[in-house]
């Protein structure tokens, strides 16, 4: 049980974006993704919720493969946040997270999305804009609304769908160092309770300190994998990021300047 | 019991057709109020006219047998078409808003109009050549026009394969280069037309109600009728398309049947409507504009809102140009267009983001 990601390759224009990536996403875990700008991490993202289509291999999410499961059951299954998207009409705060429930199963569930609109605002500080116009807001307030958005996609009451996954490409992009953290530890809470978490970053620090496993994508093939304490070494990122690159072997604190 | 049970039934029906969980109780009290403004304008648009028909006499029926005539055979069934075209103008202009995510999209985006003013054209000009006596008439000229709307249809199914091609963008340009070619065998007809021709031609385009009759009216009323309520349900997934149409898919939505449903709705309630009743600007693009000032933008609102809006608008709209300059008849087309362009401009001046 686990998004497996097998041996993908994504070729567009002659152009290796992606090169023969094999990972696993397993639920309870929060995995983080790393590597500089361009080097394919939302290729891979898109790859997994079905966008694309990889040139080679497949993904596989709790043993089905993905092309056989319906857009439908996808997004009951797994919820995706990308880089941010302009809205033309002016919507609602409300009505903008309300878009994340999907789940049409229930009948009498009115008052229990309500409430469940509710507790994701609380989750993420956005419950005093609300009733704000969508439009209006800054940047980062305008990210946490979509994030709480991409909870509600998943905090459904459809059992049989099992288990659950949350992909984020670069959520913490725009917030402030207060909310990157609130974001990154809510979602370290959510793996405890059981979701499979995959996650842009780029903060090392914070990947460090809360990621189960660590990923690091470079020129997009897969240059290093597995737990912090294992990925996390300064030769290893000075190498990828360019530029030179200190890792404390106790803390895994980095420092790069 | 079991009445209750079916009663049940065809509520929960009415409410996923309407999508009504996501209106807000505010928009009801707009809807409600629309709805009330759609019964003024049609006892307005039944009672005035070149002989006033007052209500009280209608409703006591002491009526004069030649008053009646006027009613049922003349008046009534040119309100109900203006009150019908009206609405389908109105919602097709906000549908087709919400799948493109354009607010100057408008029902002669996919060129279905311009399809079925090119079978109109041709009628015009070239029966007196070509259609012997005995075929002409009056339902010639709709028939002609509908079969241009249809063939622009087939025309956008074919080339966007059956709308599984990425991108409405794409849809977008074929309409934009459909109505462009229409626009060259238009000109090319009206070139060749006789001075009465062009003239019938020229009316044609400015859109008119007069002369319908109940026979003609009638499969049209069912036809759109049964594609508004078509459109209906897709109030919810267009609201989702705003996202992006990469995120809507994420959460669930199939793309390719949400364009077949929008589309072609919107090409059967503006094929019909342009064919019974000609060219008639800016309900389409001004009314949901409207619609969304008054109450909010979700589609679950929008789409009736917009609906019955531009139904009494439009009967308004003819009512003025049946009174404006009596005897004679405006054109609705002027009337609309003369609201609807300042409008516009208004618009174009006030919009946020470009």
């Amino acid at each position: 049980m686990s998004i497996e990601i097998n041996s993908v390759s994504l070729r567009i224009n002659d152009m290796d974006i992606l090169k023969d990536i094999s990972l696993k996403v397993k639920p309870g875990e929060l995995m983080a993704v790393l590597g500089p700008n361009g080097s394919g991490k939302s290729s891979l993202i898109r790859i997994i919720s079905g966008d694309i289509l990889p040139t080679k291999g497949d993904v596989v999410i709790d043993d089905k493969p993905l092309v056989e499961i319906d857009v439908q059951e996808q997004a009951l299954k797994r919820s995706v946040m990308s880089q941010s998207q302009q809205i033309l009409y002016d919507y609602t705060v409300r009505e903008i997270i309300e878009m994340g429930w999907i789940y049409e199963g229930m009948r009498e569930s009115e008052i229990n999305v309500k409430n469940k609109i509710s507790e994701v605002a609380e989750e993420c500080y956005v419950t005093h804009l609300l009733d704000r116009s969508f439009n209006t807001l800054s940047g980062g307030e305008q990210r946490r609304v979509h994030f709480a958005r991409t909870l509600l996609q998943i905090n459904h009451d459809y059992e049989k769908v099992g288990h659950r996954y949350i992909l984020l490409d670069e959520p913490t992009a725009n917030l402030d160092l207060s909310f990157e953290l609130k974001l990154v530890k809510l979602l370290k809470n959510k793996a405890k309770q059981g979701f499979g978490i995959l996650l842009i970053i780029h903060d090392l620090n914070l990947a460090s300190k809360f990621s189960d496993k660590i990923a690091i994508l470079y020129n997009g093939a897969l240059s290093s994998y597995g737990i912090p304490k294992d990925v996390f070494k300064s030769k290893l990122l000075s190498n990828i990021f360019g530029i030179p690159m200190d890792v404390n072997p106790e803390t895994l604190r980095v420092s790069y300047y | 019991m079991y009445l209750k049970y079916s009663l049940n039934n065809k509520l929960r029906f009415l409410k996923k057709i309407f999508q009504t969980r996501y209106i807000k109780p505010k928009q009801t009290l707009i809807i409600l109020g629309l709805l009330s403004l759609l019964v003024i304008s049609f006892v307005l648009g039944i009672t005035f006219g070149s002989y006033n028909i007052p209500l009280s006499n209608i409703l006591k029926s002491t009526i004069e047998p030649i008053h009646k005539t006027v009613l049922i055979q003349i008046r009534a069934p040119r309100v109900v078409l203006a009150g019908f075209v009206g609405a389908s103008l109105a919602l097709s202009g906000a549908s087709l808003q919400g799948l493109f995510r354009n607010p100057l999209a408008d029902p002669g985006l996919i060129g279905v109009s311009a399809g079925a003013a090119l079978g109109a054209t041709s009628i015009i000009v070239l029966s007196n050549h070509f259609v012997p006596e005995t075929l002409s008439g009056p339902f010639l000229l709709p028939l002609a026009a509908i079969g241009g709307a249809s063939g622009v249809i087939i025309l956008l199914f074919l080339l966007t394969k059956g709308f599984k091609t990425r991108g409405t963008t794409y849809m977008l340009l074929i309409g934009i280069a459909i109505n462009s070619l229409a626009g060259v065998c238009i000109g090319i007809l009206t070139y060749i037309s006789s001075d009465a021709e062009l003239r019938s031609l020229t009316f044609w385009t400015m859109g008119s109600f007069g002369g319908v009759t109940w026979p003609l009216l009638l499969p049209a009323i069912i036809i759109i009728s049964f594609f508004l309520f078509w459109a209906m349900p897709s109030s919810r997934n267009l609201d989702l398309l705003q996202l992006g149409e990469i995120e809507a898919q994420r959460l669930g939505i199939n793309l390719k049947k949400l364009r077949f449903n929008i589309v072609i709705s919107s090409a059967a309630i503006v094929g019909i409507s342009v064919s019974l009743s000609g060219m008639i600007g800016f309900i389409g693009l001004v009314v949901p504009h409207l619609a969304r000032l008054l109450g909010g933008v979700n589609h679950s609102y929008l789409l009736i809102s917009s609906a019955i809006a531009g139904s009494s608008l439009m009967i308004i709209a003819d009512l003025f140009a049946r009174v404006l300059v009596q005897p004679a008849e405006l054109p609705v087309g002027l009337i609309t267009s003369a609201i609807g362009a300042p409008f516009f401009l208004y618009l174009i001046i006030n919009t946020k983001k470009a």
